[in-house]
């Protein structure tokens, strides 16, 4: 037919008779078409949908976090030695340094440390110790190549200067007179060159001076031409020098008002970088990157102007013949445990130590703590450590330790951690979601760095190895989920022990030999029903029957076990039988099925061999039924493992922390302890119950495959 | 073999029916209300094929099913009338069906190995009823009398399911044999297979209608004539319901039908 329409047209569709075919055709294969993208559609929503869900449970899981110590271990460590300092014998302390120089003066055999200032006020009594080789000098102390030194700063920006002429006029009075001061406050006063380049960066910061290799006049700007307050805070330190600049700024005709505040350089950082409230920050010690990079947040970008230096003195009598130079180490030793200067070196006198050091209470004796013990907490000895614990734990917690394990038998790494974990105790005290922590990196860190300066930001998994075997606690950071899975794992054992056996032993009644009449329509009607019953019903039952009711069975008191803390028949028991009743329809209604699906030829082959019908049933029926059985089996386990309404009701306690011994114990189940933790309204609880989310997923996926794995032999042995 | 002791013991050995194998006298099967076979009267010959043909739905394999209560297994079914075995008529109260099959094997129409090993095919119906001598010297003699052994010898301990439709189905015979009934039902054997199978099995059926009394439901005209040695020619009523129409030596039936239904439908007019 298509051979006769010629050569010329082209012929595309066949003759045929039925009317409409051809209009036809290509509406129904539209809707063909429109159906696949339909079923194509649902299934992308549906994979979307699942996706969603596991990046929204992983996006909790890991992440930025900011954990801030309770206590610097820093502190701790310089609370030990400072301890130790004034405890040391013969040692006179005195918030007074001109007792303590008095002191020294008066005995060959002291020693002391103070400001250089004291020193330089007695200069013909006393005399200075090279520690590590270096004298304290102008220079040493500048290049800060002596040891028991630290710089002095002020901060602001050119913005600032160039904004407030007040604020200019301060730093310039201040740089012009500092040098002049500075000594009789109690610092070192600025090298030429170091002072030199504090006042280059302030012409650069006014725009007096454009670049830096210019030669510029120094200009003194009278401070009765600029008006405005001025607004400073930060170190304590730099504050008495600060103070009477600020002072003297005043008599020379400034007519604002000056405020200082001493709250501590790292305080004052934050005011001039968070707040922004201060024109100028002092500080005792350089700038950080990271508050550099906070200021850069609220377009602050500090400049410094170094105005001084603060060094302890080392000193002795000038009547002391055989000292001129200490090692750190020696001076560790001098002040804390040598007895006699012997001990320290044998070269040295028989004669007693007599040390004057300042108080506790003076920022002093922190300071040469810091720079000569300089050690970490970590490296502390145990009974420095063992002290810390018992300084700053309860003395209840501190007994419970010594009871749990004796002191004396653990290392010092143990008790370090203790320490770690009970007193340094970082908290965390914000976290950031996977996501957010990937790919805005740089604003987490920067908002984590102006927000707490002071803690460590890392990336953790919430979900460690530490997680999986902690017992449950009220501190989301030690808290775990071992007691939960281990409860999981014993009441899904009591689950699969009771529900299996009856559920395809009904199944194999149901499908084999039950007869069709009305009560066995009734029975299997209401077991397809009972499947879609909600489970807090069955949470109901199983508290009313199994808590209730069979209590003397399910606290185990049949069985002579009678403990306290077994709450009255709310066991693992009474929760493996409920969820057991919950899976029950499930597998029967499963394991028909697959009985069903058994070949009929099957059974009439072992029928036909002379094979009783149990014999058939138990030698190729359930054989052959069987990997669908456990299909069905593993569905219904899956759905056991997640349940959380039943258990609440049969009465999981929701704090656990010691295992559950067996199936009389008390219990609590993963998603119990998930559904806790979501409960509780701090962040780091949302955390550990995506951790925990995670664990339960693993959970269900081994025993999962560990079921396939079971049915794939199964069904291997038989079929290949 | 033992049985149950408060039952009639069916004795390996015949000792009286009548000259007949089996015999079935004034047998009726329900289907619930439903008659599927007619008041038949069979006597089957003793080591002999017998055939039993007819068309569609007559009650052929019904009738044969009678033969070893095998019926009983479809839960509405039931039977009138008696089917004479050594003398006691099976459907006896005090019968058991599972003697009963022992005694009287079955092979199906569709090749039905279990999903064993062939050695495992072969053995299990006898362990279940209780055998206890040198299994793999019964399992040699089964699969050589079933004319298979050459085939499988080297595979025993692999799938039944591994072997052709027509080793599947020798498979099954010797899987029957190896439990020593004395008769064996066959449900149309060949007709899910290849005509190289079907011939092979044909021999086969002669071979062990040596030993054995054998009844086959066949469709095909050709094969019942080629194999049996006696054929039953079943038709039904206008109620669906199958009778006996005529039976005798095959070649009577097939040369000079005494009916002219039986006639009518080896010739071909019907059917």
């Amino acid at each position: 037919m298509a051979g006769r329409q010629g050569k010329g047209a082209k012929q595309t569709t066949f003759q045929t008779d039925i009317e409409g075919f051809h209009d036809n055709l290509p509406r129904r294969n539209r809707a063909a078409r429109t159906w696949l993208l339909v079923l194509q559609v649902s299934t992308i929503i549906g994979v979307i949908a699942l996706a969603a869900l596991l990046l929204n449970i992983f996006d909790g899981a890991f992440g930025y976090v900011a954990a801030q110590n309770s206590i610097d271990p820093g502190t701790l460590v310089i609370g030990v030695q400072e301890e130790q300092m004034l405890n040391a014998p013969n040692t006179f302390s005195s918030e007074n340094d001109n007792e303590l120089a008095e002191g020294v003066a008066s005995s060959p055999y002291a020693i002391g440390f103070f400001g250089y200032a004291y020193y330089q006020d007695r200069v013909d009594e006393l005399r200075t110790l090279a520690v590590d080789g270096v004298e304290p000098t102008a220079d040493t102390v500048d290049s800060a190549e002596y040891g028991l030194a630290r710089p002095l700063f002020l901060y602001s920006t050119a913005d600032i200067i160039q904004d407030k002429p007040q604020v200019a006029a301060f730093l310039n009075f201040y740089l012009d007179r500092v040098s002049q001061e500075i000594e009789d406050v109690g610092y070192f006063p600025l090298s030429d060159s170091a002072l030199n380049t504090s006042m280059v960066t302030w012409l650069l910061a006014t725009g007096v001076a454009t670049d830096e290799g210019q030669e510029v006049k120094w200009p003194v700007i009278n401070p009765q031409g600029v008006t405005g307050d001025i607004v400073s805070a930060g170190s304590s330190t730099v504050y008495p020098l600060s103070a009477r600049m600020a002072e003297q700024f005043e008599q020379a005709g400034y007519s604002g008002d000056i405020e200082i505040e001493s709250i501590g350089s790292t305080a004052g950082f934050r005011r001039f970088c968070v707040e922004g409230d201060i024109d100028i920050a002092n500080a005792s010690r350089p700038i950080k990157r990271s508050e550099v990079e906070i200021c850069d947040q609220i377009d602050r970008e500090p400049v410094a102007f170094r105005v001084g230096t603060d060094a302890l003195a080392v000193v002795v009598s000038q009547e002391n013949s055989f000292l001129t130079r200490v090692s750190s180490e020696q001076l560790r030793q001098i002040f804390t445990t040598a007895v006699t200067w012997s001990d320290v070196d044998p070269a040295w006198p028989d004669e007693p130590i007599q040390r004057f050091i300042p108080g506790a209470d003076s920022g002093t004796l922190d300071f040469f703590v810091e720079a000569v013990f300089d050690q970490e907490l970590a490296d502390m000895p145990k009974e420095a450590l063992v002290a810390i614990l018992q300084a700053n734990v309860s003395e209840g917690l501190f007994r419970r330790f010594e009871s749990e394990n004796p002191f004396t038998e653990r290392t010092q790494e143990e008790v370090y951690d203790l320490v770690l974990e009970r007193v340094v105790e970082p908290q965390i005290v914000q976290t950031w979601p996977l996501f957010e922590s990937i790919f805005r990196r740089s604003d987490v860190l920067a908002e984590a760095a102006a927000k707490y300066p002071d803690a460590e930001v890392e990336f953790v998994s919430w979900i460690d190895p530490e997680f999986v075997a902690s017992p449950q606690s009220a501190d989301p950071e030690r808290a775990g989920v071992r007691t939960a899975i281990l409860g999981s794992l014993w009441i899904i054992l009591i689950t699969v022990l009771f529900a299996f056996p009856l559920g395809v032993g009904a199944a194999i009644y149901l499908e084999e030999y039950a007869v069709e009449n009305a009560i066995n329509r009734l029975i299997q009607t209401n077991i397809n029903n009972l499947a879609g019953v909600p489970s807090i019903i069955y949470g109901m039952l199983g508290l009313a029957v199994f808590v209730r009711g069979l209590e003397a069975l399910t606290s185990g008191k049949l069985f002579g076990l009678v403990d306290a803390t077994t709450a009255n028949g709310r066991t693992i028991l009474s929760a493996g039988l409920t969820l057991g009743l919950l899976i029950l329809p499930l597998i029967i209604i499963n394991a028909q099925e697959a009985i069903k699906a058994v070949p009929n030829s099957l059974r009439q082959a072992g029928m036909g061999l002379g094979a009783t019908k149990w014999q058939t049933i138990w030698h190729h029926v359930v054989p052959n039924a069987m990997p669908g059985i456990l299909t069905g089996t593993i569905l219904a386990i899956s759905r056991a493992i997640g349940e959380t309404a039943p258990l609440v009701v049969v009465g999981a306690s929701t704090f656990i922390t010691v295992n559950p011994t067996g199936p009389f114990s008390k219990f609590t189940a993963l998603p119990i302890q998930i559904y806790q933790w979501t409960s509780r309204p701090q962040d780091e609880f949302r955390n550990i119950a995506a951790a925990a989310i995670i664990v339960l997923l693993i959970m269900l996926l081994t025993l999962n495959a560990t079921a396939v794995l079971l049915r794939n032999r199964f069904s291997k042995r038989r079929f290949s | 073999m033992t049985l149950q002791n408060n039952q009639s013991h069916i004795p390996d050995i015949p000792t009286s029916n009548g000259r007949y194998a089996i015999e079935a006298c004034d047998l009726s099967v329900y289907y619930g209300d439903f008659r599927a076979v007619k008041k038949v009267n069979l006597g089957i010959e003793p080591r002999k094929i017998t055939a039993i043909i007819g068309p569609s739905g007559c009650g052929k394999s019904t009738m044969l099913r009678a033969f070893n209560r095998m019926n009983e297994l479809v839960p509405t079914a039931h039977a009138d009338g008696e089917v004479l075995f050594q003398g006691l008529n099976i459907y006896a109260e005090d019968i058991d069906a599972v003697q009963v099959r022992r005694h009287v094997g079955m092979v199906f129409q569709k090749p039905n190995p279990f999903p064993k090993s062939i050695y495992e095919n072969v053995a299990w119906g006898a362990r279940i009823n209780g055998y206890k001598n040198n299994m793999d010297e019964l399992v040699e003699k089964s699969l050589r009398q079933a004319a298979l052994w050459d085939e499988v010898k080297d595979k025993l301990d692999q799938s039944g399911y591994s072997l052709s439709g027509g080793q599947q189905q020798r498979l099954c015979i010797a899987r029957t044999i190896a439990v020593k009934p004395q008769i064996i039902l066959m449900d149309e054997p060949a007709s899910a297979l290849d005509p190289v199978a079907t011939l092979k099995i044909e021999d086969l059926m002669r071979e062990l209608a040596e030993n054995y009394t054998i009844i086959v439901v066949t469709h095909n005209m050709q094969q019942a004539a080629r194999v049996s040695d006696y054929t039953a020619f079943f038709m039904m009523d206008e109620d669906r319901a199958g009778y006996l129409v005529e039976y005798g030596p095959t070649n009577d039936i097939f040369t000079n039908p005494q009916d002219q239904r039986t006639e009518d439908y080896i010739t071909g007019r019907f059917g």
